[in-house]
This record gives structure tokens, sequence and C-alpha cells, in this order.
């Protein structure tokens, strides 16, 4: 039951894109297709569980000064791998999210959960959260690039679905779009849910 | 030596401008909607960032050229710039407290935030891509960050005035903040044709 | 406390070096692959801009490569360069396909571009590279219409910039490809 509510939470009571606002930098820049998206969001769900579980392994082994500098350390050794697995067996996602896999590292997300969760809490506990906040991210990249694609080339998963008839709004493709889509996506998220974002961000 | 300076004023345009790191990029977004509120801190924060990120420009130069390129690591090269950025940055913190208590009272606060800023990562990770040399990468990194100062303080300027606006209950916050940086990235798109690279 | 100065440097010390063991690892792992995707890719391309070559040899002149393509017979059909220039973004990488004999261009695939998806990205489409088949040499002309002349190129609507800029990287490559062939000049 525990174990469900830790997974459930960053799906949809603390979703890490609508509700927390953090690690926004590749929800506006890779969403563009949702090929990219969904990449990115799988991308990140992997880094993240396998660092919640190094964390939370290694936790009582690191002292408390070195912490943020030991999960950013142990973060960028698995965003690395992903970043060769990706170039080596998934080329053309590798080019289209070029500089944004590297970027995960700085993604507060996978250091605020690394801090906030899995420093603190067993093994089984931190699969349950990173899995939850992983889909979390990922659903709400989906989402974002469901909306910006669709409006922005009528296509979806770079298959043609609107007709010839659609004259395709170019500004969803392009970095105002981005901006824009998202903030309607978090206010209609906001009016489901009746209560205001928290005004946190990361750190 | 003419030809060089036109290169670097021009990177230095467009990076501030054209390519400008928030707008355009897309990094640094979590400061720039987290600290955005005043103009004054907005400030402080683009400061703070900018003297870090002319900082990075140099280090990762340097270590990319002399250590990862010339020992042939490049599967080091995350691990090692985040690595030299978070020392970076608690160095900078410690020289400014010894020197400066004024400025350290003014960035101290912004300065371990830096670290997790996807921004100076962006920056470090975009010399070797782009190719820089020396001179160029400490202009890139200083013209990154004037442009994410730019950006920040025109954003916070905007939110204080939205204080005395009439937002609807759900967009307050978050989502106007980013209907804001949508417009704000339109009228950034008009630098585009400017110059030419 | 003293004990415990030395525990954090041990610590970060260990991580540290487990962390390269395992990407020198993955590193070893994954090379060969990244290396045959480029060369498959840059075959490809290399056959996608000289058609009608049925093999290809790389050559090296004045410090630059080029790639010759030879037909069944061994007739070498046309030669072809990878030029890199500044785009709206980031760098632009073409590759360009030539008959340096006739003084035209085959056609252009554009390889690696960092353009706005939507807009600057139709560069690697092939209603773009179509304005470069079979082109004279020349200096050419950026229009904002469908071409009527062999020296214009139709740029795309929005993205003006990112076709200008492809266009004075395929200009750089007839250049550097009439330089070391000796056609026209």
């Amino acid at each position: 039951m525990q174990l469900l509510n830790d997974f459930k939470n960053g799906l949809w009571n603390e979703n890490p894109t609508f509700r927390l606002v953090i690690g926004m930098c590749p929800v506006l820049a890779v969403t563009n297709t949702m090929t990219n998206g969904l990449a990115m969001g799988l991308a990140t769900t992997f880094v993240l569980l396998a660092s919640e579980i190094v964390i939370s392994l290694i936790k009582k082994l690191i002292p408390n000064d070195v912490r943020i500098p030991s999960y950013i350390l142990v973060i960028a050794t698995f965003v690395t791998f992903v970043d060769y697995f990706l170039k080596a067996f998934f080329p053309p996602i590798a080019a289209s999210l070029s500089l944004f896999v590297p970027l995960i590292v700085v993604n507060c997300l996978i250091l605020g959960r690394a801090e906030a969760f899995a420093s603190k809490n067993p093994l089984h506990r931190s699969i349950a959260d990173s899995l939850g906040m992983g889909f979390g991210f990922t659903w709400a990249l989906l989402l974002l690039s469901a909306v910006r694609e669709l409006l922005g080339m009528g296509s979806m998963f770079g298959i043609q679905i609107l007709g010839a008839w659609y004259q395709p709004m170019v500004i969803m493709v392009l970095p105002a779009g981005a901006f824009i889509s998202l903030g309607i996506l978090v206010g209609i998220m906001n009016y489901i849910t009746k209560n205001t974002t928290r005004d946190t961000h990361c750190h | 030596m003419s030809e060089e300076f036109t290169r670097v004023i021009l990177l230095f345009i467009s990076t501030v401008l054209i390519n400008n790191f928030v707008l355009i990029r897309f990094l640094g977004i979590c400061p720039f909607l987290g600290v955005s509120k005043q103009v004054e801190t907005a400030f402080s924060m683009g400061l703070a960032t900018t003297f870090v990120m002319t900082l990075t420009g140099m280090a990762t130069y340097l270590i990319n050229t002399y250590i990862l390129e010339a020992l042939n690591l490049p599967f080091l090269q995350y691990v090692s710039f985040i690595i030299v950025i978070a020392s970076l940055v608690q160095f900078v913190e410690m020289f400014i407290k010894k020197t400066s208590p004024v400025l350290y009272k003014a960035l101290g606060i912004f300065l371990p935030l830096i670290t997790t800023n996807c921004a100076i990562l962006g920056l470090a990770l975009l010399i070797p891509l782009n190719g820089y040399n020396f001179i160029e990468s400490i202009v890139f990194g200083f013209s990154a960050g004037v442009g994410f100062t730019i950006a920040i303080v025109l954003m916070a300027g905007l939110r204080e005035t939205l204080e005395f606006g009439d937002v609807p209950e759900v967009l307050k916050g978050v989502p106007i903040t980013l209907i804001i940086a949508g417009i704000m990235a339109m009228a950034f798109m008009g630098f585009s044709g400017l110059i030419s690279i | 406390m003293n004990n415990s100065t030395g525990r954090l440097i041990l610590t970060l010390t260990v991580l540290g070096l487990v962390s390269a063991f395992i990407l020198a690892f993955v590193f070893q792992w994954t090379l060969p692959y990244i290396i045959k995707h480029q060369a498959k890719a840059q075959e490809r391309a290399v056959f996608a801009v000289l058609p009608g070559a049925s093999d290809y040899k790389e050559v090296e002149k004045d410090g630059q490569v080029f790639f010759e393509g030879f037909d069944q017979s061994g007739k070498r059909i046309g030669v072809a360069i990878k030029a890199t220039g500044g785009g709206f973004q980031g760098m632009i990488t073409v590759m360009v396909g030539t008959d340096p004999e006739a003084e035209k261009v085959y056609g252009i695939q554009v390889l690696e571009h960092q353009e706005t998806p939507g807009l600057g990205a139709f560069i690697t489409g092939e209603k773009y590279e179509a304005n470069f088949i079979d082109k004279p040499f020349g200096d050419y002309k950026v229009v904002k219409r469908p071409a009527t002349s062999p020296y214009e190129v139709e740029a795309i609507s929005g993205a003006t910039i990112s076709s200008t800029k492809v266009t004075s990287i395929v200009e750089k490559a007839i250049k550097d490809i009439q330089r070391a062939y000796g056609g026209g000049a």
C-alpha cells in the first residue's frame, strides 16, 4: 500500500512537471515532437531509477558533507551511459535530443529526488518513487509534445493525422509555442485539481 | 586582429539576443521562473550567474583541450564538467566571502543555486560542440550570462507590474509566467535577422 | 573530526574511480557501434548525392577530404565533399555531390544541423534539397518564390536565413572542389 502511494505520488499529486514545476528545461526544449518527448521521458526515468537505486544502497557510506557532490557524480555517470547507449543504438534519437541528454545531469528532478527521497528511504520505496516520478515526467512530456506536434505539424509520432486542409500553426513548434502551451496546460491542471501550483522551484 | 575582433563582437550579439540562452535555447528555466519576482534579486542572480559563466567558459575550454582531448578521455566530459562547475561555484563563494562582504551579501544566497542551473552545464557542453577557441570561450560565457541577465530582469519587471493585474486564479504563478515568457520569446525571434554568424 | 576530512576525500575519490572505470568500459563497448553508424550515414549520403555511383573512395587533397564516386565500369562520375558552415542556430554539415567536368551539382544532402524544428529544419526536406539537383556551378540567389533561373534557390518560407546559409555552404563546397579538381578555373 505504501509502495503504491509512493508510486502514485509522482504520477499525479506531486507530478514533477505540473505540480512541482521542476526540471523544466527539457520539458520545454524537446517537446516539439512526440518521439523526442517519449525518448527524453524514458531516458530521464532510467537515470532517475538507476541513481535512486545506487544512492539508496550507498547512502550510509557517504559522509553528509559530500552528499551532494557524490550524488551528482553518480547521476553524471548514468547520464554518460545513457548518452553513449543512445548514440550507439538509437542514433537518430540521440541526434534530435542532442544537448539535452547530457543536461539530464542538472535536471533538478533527479538531484531533488535523490536528496529528498532516496537518501532517506529504503531501496524498495526508492524504486517505487523513481518509477512514479519518472513516468509522471514522461506522461507530462508526452501530453505537451502531443499538443505541440499535432497543432504545429498536424502529425503524431511523425505520422500525418490532420489532412492537407490543416494549416499548421508553426508557432507551436517554436520556442514561443513551448512556453505558451505549457503555461496553458499548467493552468488547465490547476483548474482540474482546483488549487494553484506551489510556487516552488528546484533547489 | 580586426577580423578576430569582429567575430567576437558578432558572437556576443548573437549569444545575447539571437540565441538567447533562456528564451531560445531553453537553458536556465528554473531560476528564470523561480527568481524572477523582483527586479533587484533578479539582477543579483543575473550578475552571479554571469560571473560564474565567464569563469566556466574559461575553465571548460582549458580542461577540454588540455586534459580530455589530450588524454583521449571524451567519456569523462560530463562528469568532469559538472565537478568543475561545482568546485568553481564553491571557490567563487569562498573568494567573495573573504574579499568583499558587500558583494557576498548581495550574491551569496544565489551562488549555491547556480550549480544546478542547467545554463551553466549547457554552456560548458556547447563550447567543445561549437569549437570555440580560448578567447571565444570566455566571450561566449560572458555573453550567455548577459543574455540570461537581460531575460530574467525583463521578466522580473513584467512580474512586478503584473502584481496589480487581474490574472485569473488558475493562471496565477507559474502558468502566467510561462505565457509571458512565450510572448517574450516571440519578441526575441525578431532579432533573428540581425546578423549572420 | 580530523578523521572525517580524510573520509570525505576518500569517498569522492573512490566514487570518481568507480565512475571512470564504468564509463571507460561503456565507451569501449559502444564506440564500434557509433563509428559504424557514422560510416554508414556517410556512405548513404555519398551515394545519395552521386547518383549512378556504385563505389566510392576517399581522397585527400590539400588537407581536404573528397569522395570520388565511380560507376560500374570504374569511371569516375563525380566528386562529393562534406562542407560545414554556421547556420541559424549552430553548425550545418552538408554533403554536396558534383560533376566537376560538367560543372554542375548533382544534389545535396544535409547531414547535421540544429535548425528550428518546423521551420529551418526543413532544409533536410526533399523539397528544399531538390533545389540543388542538376544545378550549374555559380553564385546562387535565394528567392522567396519558385526559382525561375537555374541560379536561383527557392527559400523555405519562414526560414530564409537557414536557406541562405545552406546555399552559401554549397557555394563554398563548389569552390573547394573546383580548386582541387581544376574545373572551370
